[in-house]
């Protein structure tokens, strides 16, 4: 293996892990407004954060099983859709994380 | 059957039960969604190479369905040898083969002890040590070569084929002969889904198919490689000389078929026409064997015991006839479908049925005379109808 394929093995997967810290804010920040899996993906998607489904609702259903998001089965189009939007306890996380996520980006900033 | 239900099928395989419905529902919603939306940009539908396209693009369904388990196990010895992903797969097939292993050794040693051998706890506990290293040997070392496969080549599986189901590519040869993708794309825009035979899936079966000869051959006159220490007691039923020339036959036909195609591997519908032949003759010898009822005899009919071993014969022969009887399940699971093995299950059930309805009564009833001679069977018992029997063991 050529030092250089190393050092592009090594950026992916940092990006990756940088990307997938800040995925959980984005789909909670996204899941404000009530959005079934195939809507939330294309949202998040044209805002710039692309995520593959099999990615995206495996990190659902954890939210979900942690109680930070609310899901029901709804029939749209005639056809049946999960929505997924925030609960209660997510809206709470997701402003401390927001405040965590800023207090991080305003530092960060002040390093770059 | 649709791509987009085969995708869905084998995602849902590799899924908890419990889970299965709710996950799937979800998933098939967003791929339907995407397609939708893909043949609104389109103006028309979607063709089943553009669907294919689609679907390639979520990934092996077998990784993503394993995205959504929350068990991770896997087995290692000091490295990782079966993975998550295959896990699951893993534990069924052993557990399944572990389990007719165990049953057909606990059925043989409780019917040598009915007739009144010496069987001590360490016999039985040997004989299973043996057969669980045999079992997990084969069966971990085939996983872990799959699991190296889904390792180097995430994306090596199509959906295409007989029943539109979903095949990881396991040509491992290829490797070493051409990067076969680009082309299977090409094949399959042409509107070919046959590919080359690999070379080494014929010489495995030419090396295989040799081996099995030369034992089934001695097997004949040497009852001890199928029987081992059993064989001063017991020997093969006249049906195994009955279909051994047919066994034969059939068996130098596929070597000739792999031969055929180890220089021609460009023939595949040749392979396609003598497989279905070949596999409807080992069905047709399958189906004979199973319906003979009797596959066990004593050895020595003149020997003092002979009336003993008789009847362990006759257990042995009524439960493997119940075996093949409760082969139904595997029939109808999918994974065996997917094997091949819900045919042979199919054809051994329909046999031993048939064997149970039309001669199985008469045949329980003489051991039922012989028991009450030895006195070592209750009457009732062996009156009992040989799924019963199979149901109490």
């Amino acid at each position: 293996m050529t030092p250089g394929t190393d050092n592009h093995e090594l950026f992916e997967n940092l990006r990756l892990e940088l990307r997938r810290g800040s995925l959980v804010l984005a789909v909670l920040a996204a899941l404000r407004k009530e959005h079934y899996g195939y809507t939330l993906r294309k949202t998040l998607s044209e805002r710039g954060m692309a995520i593959d489904e099999g990615t995206l609702y495996p990190l659902l259903r954890r939210l979900e099983s942690h109680g930070l998001l609310v899901s029901e089965w709804r029939e749209e189009d005639k056809r049946n859709k999960r929505f997924y939007k925030l609960s209660a306890d997510g809206k709470e996380i997701f402003k401390q994380l927001m405040a965590e996520w800023q207090s991080i980006s305003t530092s960060l900033n002040g390093m770059l | 059957m649709d791509l987009v239900e085969s995708y869905l099928n084998a995602v849902a395989k590799a899924l908890p039960e419990e889970q299965r419905a709710d996950i799937i529902s979800e998933l098939s919603e967003d791929i339907r969604s995407e397609m939708e939306e893909r043949q609104k940009v389109l103006g028309r539908p979607l063709t089943e190479e553009e669907q294919e396209g689609l679907l390639k693009k979520r990934g092996n369904p077998w990784l993503l369905a394993a995205r959504y388990r929350q068990d991770h196990r896997s087995v290692a010895f000091g490295r990782q040898i079966i993975g998550p992903v295959l896990y699951p797969f893993y534990v069924k097939v052993l557990s399944f083969n572990l389990g007719l292993t165990f049953l057909i050794v606990g059925i043989i040693f409780l019917a040598l002890r009915l007739a009144g051998q010496k069987i001590s706890v360490g016999d039985m506990v040997s004989t299973c040590t043996l057969q669980f290293f045999i079992q997990f040997g084969v069966v971990t070392l085939i996983f872990s070569v799959v699991e190296k496969h889904l390792t180097k080549q995430p994306d090596r599986w199509h959906i295409k084929g007989m029943g539109g189901k979903f095949r990881l590519d396991l040509n491992i040869e290829r490797d070493f002969q051409v990067r076969m993708g680009q082309a299977c794309m090409r094949q399959a825009r042409m509107g070919s889904h046959m590919r080359e035979v690999s070379r080494f899936e014929s010489v495995s079966i030419i090396v295989a198919l040799a081996v099995a000869l030369v034992w089934w051959s001695s097997v004949q006159s040497h009852p001890f490689l199928i029987f081992g220490p059993a064989a001063a007691l017991f020997n093969l039923a006249p049906i195994w000389h009955q279909i051994y020339f047919p066994i034969v036959v059939l068996t130098d036909l596929e070597i000739v078929r792999a031969i055929i195609n180890l220089v021609r591997p460009d023939w595949t519908q040749f392979r396609a026409i003598a497989r279905v032949i070949l596999q409807a003759g080992g069905l047709a010898v399958m189906w004979f064997a199973i319906k003979a009822g009797s596959w066990v005899m004593v050895a020595n009919p003149a020997a003092d015991a002979a009336g003993k071993y008789a009847q362990v014969a006759h257990i042995v022969n009524q439960c493997l006839v119940c075996i093949c009887e409760r082969c139904d399940f595997l029939r109808r699971d999918d994974y065996f479908q997917d094997n091949g093995i819900g045919a042979m299950a199919a054809v051994a059930c329909g046999a031993a049925k048939r064997w149970i309805s039309g001669q199985g009564r008469e045949l329980t009833q003489v051991p039922a005379r012989d028991c009450a001679k030895h006195g070592t069977w209750r009457a009732n018992d062996l009156d009992t109808p040989a799924s019963a029997i199979f149901t109490e063991a």
